[in-house]
């Protein structure tokens, strides 16, 4: 019965509050606006959007020796989730048989360890600095130690079940992973879809003034 | 015409006689073997499993003969190998009481230790002054280790113990479950302890070198025996003796480790097994210096554990504890006052504020 409702009902109303909750975030941030700029342009903002965009990707070289561990554990626990979310041959059979009907070819068992093993490793040394660190700690709240928990959870979990020889386990998953979803468009985990548009709006704010940001 | 019908009758008697006679066999018919079991019949002949002797010639041989197979591999030719028996033998009857008997009386002598002695207190009392004991990436390195350990520890207590302890408890199917799921997540998580110890290895192999006055340690028990607290450098001798526990021993069934999880590269049986001892009694060992460690590391040892969550220590603890590197940290100059400790942990106004003025001597 517990199977059923989390296979079922569950999932779908996670599914709703997911796609409606991230949907009415982005709309809500897209249709706040900015105020008119009547300043002449000095640079292209559009090109400096785009390039602020790229340039945080790497960390700037004054801050790099400070900021070097969280940048390389950042990168670790992002590609290593990035890979398992699509590449894990499960997650691959999930989406096309119950969401896209198509499939695409999964990552190879042993590339999917060494793969969550770098995500774990990276997602725990990230939390570990935000908690260590006085200053990260400081400006962390709770939302930022439940997201890490629970995004903890779901890939702990996923693993244990990675067999697929019990139910059990597969549910339990599955559970989290809803849970998950639920919490997703309330909390910073909202960041997988506003990171780019936050750094696209700074870098044309900024480029029109012609600084680099 | 009478005679006849007397004829009559009589056959019809007899016919439902013959009849009730058959009824009743065929109902007592299924109850026979047990009555016949249950009286003093004859014993059925005993039959002999003709391949019995055969496979009793194969198990019982000293060693493992190897026959000729057209499957490729380690140990294909060999039909049943007996050294699985006395493995399971050394687990079930040696392995588990013995680890439960050393996590047992370790546990048990740390809760006497501390109700006799109430562990090392601050024999002055804080200073109010702080000395920067572990930089952050020493602290993250020390807290990944912990944490990838004490997950290993559990799953890996679950695999060995789990027949035993849990089974009991939760029954069968539950247990299956819950052993699945502790062997995916100890294989997975067993790579990434071998790399925290590697970490441990380059970041304070420096400070743990034998050094003059270590012997002396020893022999007072690093003041747990009363009497006044021997003199040490940055690390003293207790400490470098666990350092170096969790170098050998974790590297040991780090290596024990990766030969169980990856059998691909030859590995024969022995090593194996081999593998299997060294990982199981080394783990039991390190989880046992891992009680005593977490107790020093936090109720036997007053204010060691901020070392490990602010970094920072305060300079009574150090003259306490380690007065050799006290002595050389106050001569460069390094100490710190509890506010500018504050203001460099940007603490003030928050809960886990340090203190920054001197707890009074008195009240201890």
């Amino acid at each position: 019965m517990i199977t059923a409702f989390i296979d079922g009902p569950l999932w779908y109303f996670a599914l709703a509050v997911f796609l409606i909750g991230v949907a009415w975030r982005l709309f809500a941030i897209f249709r706040s606006g900015s105020k008119p700029d009547f300043s002449v342009p000095r640079r292209s903002g559009a090109v400096s959007a785009f390039m602020t965009s790229l340039r945080r990707f790497v960390a700037r070289h004054e801050m790099s020796p400070r900021i070097r561990l969280h940048v390389v554990a950042g990168y670790m626990f992002h590609l290593g989730l990035f890979a398992l979310l699509l590449f894990a041959a499960p997650h691959v059979l999930f989406l096309k048989e119950h969401l896209l009907g198509f499939g695409w070819t999964p990552m190879p068992y042993w590339a999917f360890i060494v793969t969550s093993q770098i995500a774990f490793a990276g997602l725990l040394l990230l939390w570990l600095h935000r908690v260590l660190n006085p200053v990260t700690r400081l400006i962390s709240d709770v939302d930022d130690h439940v997201a890490a928990v629970l995004t903890f959870v779901v890939m702990l979990t996923g693993c244990l079940a990675l067999m697929e020889d019990f139910t059990g386990l597969r549910v339990l998953h599955r559970f989290t992973v809803e849970l998950l979803m639920i919490y997703f468009p309330f909390s910073r985990l909202m960041h997988a879809f506003t990171f780019i548009p936050s750094r696209a709006y700074t870098g044309a704010w900024y480029g029109r003034r012609g600084v680099d940001a | 015409m009478n005679n006849d019908k007397r004829s009559l009758t009589a056959h019809q008697d007899d016919f439902f006689s013959v009849l009730k006679a058959l009824l009743v066999i065929v109902l007592l018919l299924p109850i026979a073997p047990q009555a016949l079991a249950a009286g003093n019949a004859e014993p059925a002949a005993k039959v002999v499993n003709p391949g019995a002797e055969l496979w009793r010639e194969v198990r019982q041989r000293e060693a493992p003969v190897a026959g000729t197979t057209q499957v490729a591999g380690m140990d294909s030719g060999v039909l049943i190998n007996i050294r699985g028996e006395q493995w399971r033998q050394f687990r079930m009857e040696q392995l588990i009481p013995a680890a439960g008997a050393l996590l047992g009386g370790v546990l048990g002598l740390i809760v006497l230790f501390h109700l006799l002695k109430r562990g090392l207190r601050l024999e002055h009392g804080r200073s109010g002054n702080y000395l920067l004991r572990f930089k952050e990436i020493d602290r993250i390195l020390h807290w990944y280790v912990a944490t990838v350990f004490i997950f290993l520890a559990l799953t890996g207590l679950i695999l060995l113990t789990g027949r035993v302890v849990l089974i009991p408890v939760f029954g069968h199917e539950v247990f299956s479950v819950i052993a699945s799921a502790s062997k995916e997540g100890h294989n997975l998580f067993g790579p990434l302890f071998l790399l925290g110890v590697i970490g441990l290895l380059i970041r304070f192999v420096s400070k743990n070198f034998p050094a003059k006055g270590d012997l002396g340690w020893f022999l007072k028990a690093g003041g747990f025996l009363g009497g006044k607290h021997p003199s040490a450098g940055f690390f003293n001798a207790g400490e470098k003796t666990w350092f170096w526990l969790v170098i050998f021993i974790g590297l040991t069934i780090s290596t024990t480790g990766l030969i169980l999880e990856f059998p691909f590269f030859g590995q024969d049986r022995p090593m194996m097994e081999l593998s299997l001892v060294l990982h199981g009694v080394g783990s039991v060992l390190l989880v046992a210096g891992v009680f005593g460690h977490i107790y020093v590391g936090t109720a036997g040892m007053e204010a060691s554990l901020e070392s490990m969550t602010t970094g920072y220590v305060d300079v009574n603890w150090a003259r306490q504890h380690h007065d050799q590197w006290a002595e050389t940290c106050e001569a460069e100059g390094a100490v710190i006052s509890g506010e500018d400790l504050a203001k460099k942990q940007r603490l003030r106004g928050t809960k886990n504020r340090v203190p920054d003025r001197p707890v009074a001597e008195e009240g201890r």
